[in-house]
């Protein structure tokens, strides 16, 4: 069977409920999100081993703040991951399920893999040689696992190669153990971040707790100053890695040359620039985490979108687009989601606010009448979907009784 | 038609329920927890009894580490394993509910955010501030069921949707409420049991007693609301389901739906009664008896839809043998009937395509891969496995067994045969040498 035939057959008669750009921007915005969420756990996890390492005093602090932020991080990851795996099966059904199913045994191992990760990160928090050789093992376990959702997403790319690897013995491959791709430089591409995620959350952090009374404003600098360091020397590897991965990508594809990948391009060195200004030049490089922060999502956000053009143009060798989606607009679901998403940020907002506002001050934290109101439009918020859609319900199931 | 997974004696199909069963343990805690405990933290706050508080930050501590590490990630697990059991069924639901799916997501954002920060702000947040975000996460919580059970129902009994296509006619489909209402007067059961786990550790006194009777009598609340909504939900079931569950539902199964609340009840009246004799052990014991209802429940569910993953449009197997014109897909039986499944089903090793004497037996496993392996091993011995069930039928030519997958649509729990005489003829060759 022709590829191109073979994506046809596989793909899902039923289409989608509405314009495929959406959902792919909604999946770029998520994954963004996601990988910097997966960064940010391997790269406090990493740098939490390293203060333990170290073993000082104020190493210490470090360390047991940064494995408490992975584990939150590892959470964020998981949350984030949901999103963009619904949206790759929505607009790339015919890939993601058949590298699922190459290798299924391994989708299955990847969950209990996290699973022993994850628990071995509160483990961690237990603190000790014994924390330290989980929180080892956690790092490990989850380098493996994204070693996993790597192979995963580079067999999805390779259609061409999937009946050799199922059925090029001569009989079905059913076991599903076998893992058939992997490029290094690419996985690299996604693991060096790690340490630009890890600079930046102590940078952060110093910013962060510097406004209360109670912190050692000394040792916060210092940490702030290691960590601008950090996210600068990271940023630069990434850069050179990528310019070593861009020489796998096909070149017939003349990606080098596709206007996301410049702007991606052009995002990142500027991104490199900048934090090599904080951390050589600087003398208080947390005065400008927010902005390094910021910047630093902006250009994930820019590398997301040029690893979905670069998608877009693999896939299309084999004339597949998700443009070629058939539509039939659900609107009902399309208000639902877009309404929710909307209601919902704005609880979810709350809740961080809340976090952000009572971490700050020193002992108990009331918050202000504003933050107050907006706690008690939360609920009311939540309360008022719930009368909506259940009456909406209520009225299709009456309907459906012919009342 | 992706590629199969065969996982030795097991079948994947049974990897995706052990997943789902265990991730029964978290998800409904983590839905039905809150409300027990904002419920005592506002007692601690409003009524002034501090002395409860211990309790209330134990179990939320609890909820976190139990329900957003092996919830969270066996909620996940359940969709990867849902994948490699049945890519066909997942690809049709996300392809129908992925606004619905993206709904719940948005409020496990909420759920996820909302437990990290009530259990690290105990001390660092007002009081009245603190209860307003348990009852924020308990609502959000709660919201994710209420758009999952749409999902959940909709693969029983898919209502209108079979003709509109329409999200909504197939999410408030005639089980939604009630299964919703089940669900919801059940969870506070399941709360209780939790809560008593925690409690008994806690040290002896007032503070204990109270917790756990108040446990106790929210179980039995939930159990007694939760009784007429079972029947209700029984009742809104169409024929074809109650007579598969009537064919399939082992006595184990009846015996621990049946014994399993009863048990629960008597469990839950004692604690009311006597809520000094709170033990640990116990305890575990009772989730363990919970544990072995919500089992059997979800199992019946999952019988009771047998030989669909979509009633109506599409079976186990992942073939589409009804049409859908509302989205203008069609009924893959008639053309397989005439190409055959082996020639055109995209994963079929070259050789296996044409059968021929010499490739009969081998090419009637990979139709038997393709159509049977979702609920059958192919191995001698696990779930449901091939060659003994062969046997039990008593037929042992391949001549006699192609005429009787003639007739396997009959059965009301499996799908018709599908494809060519080819096919057939490879498969009953397959079957015959199984079953020696
Ligand atoms: C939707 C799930 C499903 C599929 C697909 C399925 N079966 Fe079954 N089959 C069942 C169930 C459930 C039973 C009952 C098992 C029992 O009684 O223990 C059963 C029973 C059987 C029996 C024993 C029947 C009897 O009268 O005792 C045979 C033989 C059998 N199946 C063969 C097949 C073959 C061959 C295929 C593929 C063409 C197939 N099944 C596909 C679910 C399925």
């Amino acid at each position: 069977m022709e590829t191109a035939a073979l994506i046809q057959t596989l793909s899902d008669p039923l289409g989608l409920p509405f314009y495929p750009q959406v959902f792919a921007a909604l999946m770029v915005l998520t994954f963004a999100l996601h990988i910097a969420f997966v960064n940010l756990a391997v790269g406090t996890t990493a740098l939490a081993l390293w203060g333990f390492v170290r073993g000082t005093p104020e190493w210490k602090t470090l360390a047991g703040a940064s494995a408490k932020a992975a584990t939150a991080s590892v959470s964020g990851a998981i949350v984030l991951g949901v999103a963009p795996l619904l949206f790759v099966q929505t607009l790339y059904d015919p890939f993601w399920y058949a590298s699922n199913l190459l290798s299924a045994a391994w989708v299955i191992g990847f969950v209990f893999v996290m699973m022993a990760a994850y628990g071995a990160s509160y483990l961690f928090l237990g603190g000790g040689r014994a924390g330290a050789a989980f929180g080892a093992a956690a790092l490990l376990l989850y380098l493996g696992a994204g070693s996993l959702m790597h192979a995963f997403s580079m067999q999805a790319l390779a259609p061409e190669k999937w009946l050799g690897w199922y059925a090029g013995a001569g009989t079905a491959a059913t076991s599903g153990t076998a893992l058939h791709a992997f490029e290094p430089l690419r996985f690299l591409h996604f693991l060096v971040p790690a340490g630009t995620a890890a600079g930046l959350y102590l940078l952060l952090r110093a910013w962060y707790l510097r406004a209360r009374p109670d912190m050692d404003r000394e040792a916060l600098g210092r940490s702030a100053k290691l960590g601008a360091g950090l996210a600068f020397w990271a940023t630069a590897a990434q850069a050179l890695v990528g310019f070593a991965w861009l020489l796998t990508v096909p070149q017939a594809l003349a990606f080098y040359a596709h206007p996301a990948f410049l702007a991606a391009l052009a995002a990142g060195l500027a991104l490199v620039a900048y934090l090599g200004k904080l951390a050589l030049l600087d003398a208080d490089p947390a005065g400008a985490a927010v902005p390094a922060a910021g910047g630093t999502l902006g250009v994930i956000l820019a590398m997301a979108a040029a690893r979905e053009a670069l998608r877009g143009a693999l896939l299309g060798r084999f004339g597949f687009s998700i443009a070629a989606h058939r539509v039939t607009v659900d609107w009902g679901s399309t208000a639902l989601f877009l309404a929710t998403f909307a209601l919902g940020g704005s609880v979810l907002a709350w809740v961080l606010t809340l976090a952000f506002q009572a971490g700050r001050v020193e002992g108990r934290f009331t918050p202000g009448p504003r933050v107050a109101a907006w706690g008690r439009v939360s609920l009311g918020l939540l309360a008022g979907w719930l009368l909506v859609v259940a009456g909406y319900g209520l009225s299709v199931t009456l309907r459906a009784r012919g009342l | 038609m992706y590629p199969i997974w065969e996982v030795p004696h097991l079948t994947a199909g049974m990897v995706l329920g052990l997943i789902a069963t265990f991730h029964i343990l978290p998800s409904h805690l983590s839905v039905s927890a809150m409300w027990l405990n904002v419920w005592l933290e506002r007692k601690a706050v409003l009524e002034g009894r501090p002395e409860l508080m211990p309790f209330v930050r134990r179990y939320a501590k609890f909820i976190l580490v139990f329900c957003y590490v092996f919830g969270s990630l066996s909620g996940v697990g359940i969709w990867f394993a849902a994948t490699a059991a049945s890519p066909r069924g997942i690809s049709a639901l996300i392809h129908n509910f992925v606004w619905g799916w993206a709904t719940e997501w948005v409020f496990f954002l909420i759920e996820v955010s909302g437990i990290f920060v009530y259990a690290y702000t105990f001390d660092k947040l007002d009081e009245r501030t603190h209860l307003r975000l348990g009852l924020v996460f308990a609502a959000a919580s709660w919201l994710t069921m209420v758009v999952i059970v749409g999902i959940l129902t909709f693969m029983m009994t898919p209502g209108a949707w079979n003709t509109t296509g329409a999200f909504f006619d197939g999410f408030f489909n005639q089980s939604y409420w009630p299964q919703l209402f089940f669900r919801t007067t059940s969870m506070f059961s399941i709360a209780a049991v939790y809560a008593v786990v925690v409690a008994a550790r806690e040290p002896a006194g007032p503070a204990r007693d109270f917790v756990v009777r108040a446990a106790g009598l929210w179980g039995l609340a939930g159990l007694a609301l939760a009784a007429p909504c079972l029947l209700w939900y029984r009742a809104s079931l169409p024929e074809a389901v109650r007579g598969t569950l009537d064919a399939l539902l082992t006595p184990g199964l009846k015996a621990a739906m049946l014994w399993a609340p009863v048990v629960t009840a008597l469990y839950f009246a004692g604690l009311a009664w006597r809520p000094r004799a709170a033990r640990f052990v116990p305890a575990l014991a009772a989730v363990a008896v919970l544990f072995a209802g919500i089992f059997a429940f979800e199992r019946a569910r999952e019988l009771g839809r047998k030989p669909w993953v979509l009633p109506g449009y599409m079976v186990s197997s992942g073939f589409v043998v009804g049409d859908l014109p509302a989205k203008g897909a069609a009924a893959q039986l008639p053309r397989l009937a005439s190409e055959g499944v082996l020639a055109s089903a995209p994963f079929v090793p070259a050789g296996l395509r044409t059968v021929t004497d010499l490739n009969r037996v081998e090419a009637g496993r990979m139709v038997a891969l393709l159509e049977c392996s979702a609920c059958h091993t192919l191995d001698k011995a696990g779930v449901r496995p091939l060659p003994a069930l062969v046997r039990r039928v008593g037929l042992s030519t391949p001549e006699d067994l192609a005429a009787w997958l003639d007739g396997l649509g009959a059965y009301p729990y499996m799908p018709p045969f599908i494809g060519n005489d080819a096919d057939k003829r490879a498969l009953a060759a397959f079957l015959a040498k199984a079953a020696e």
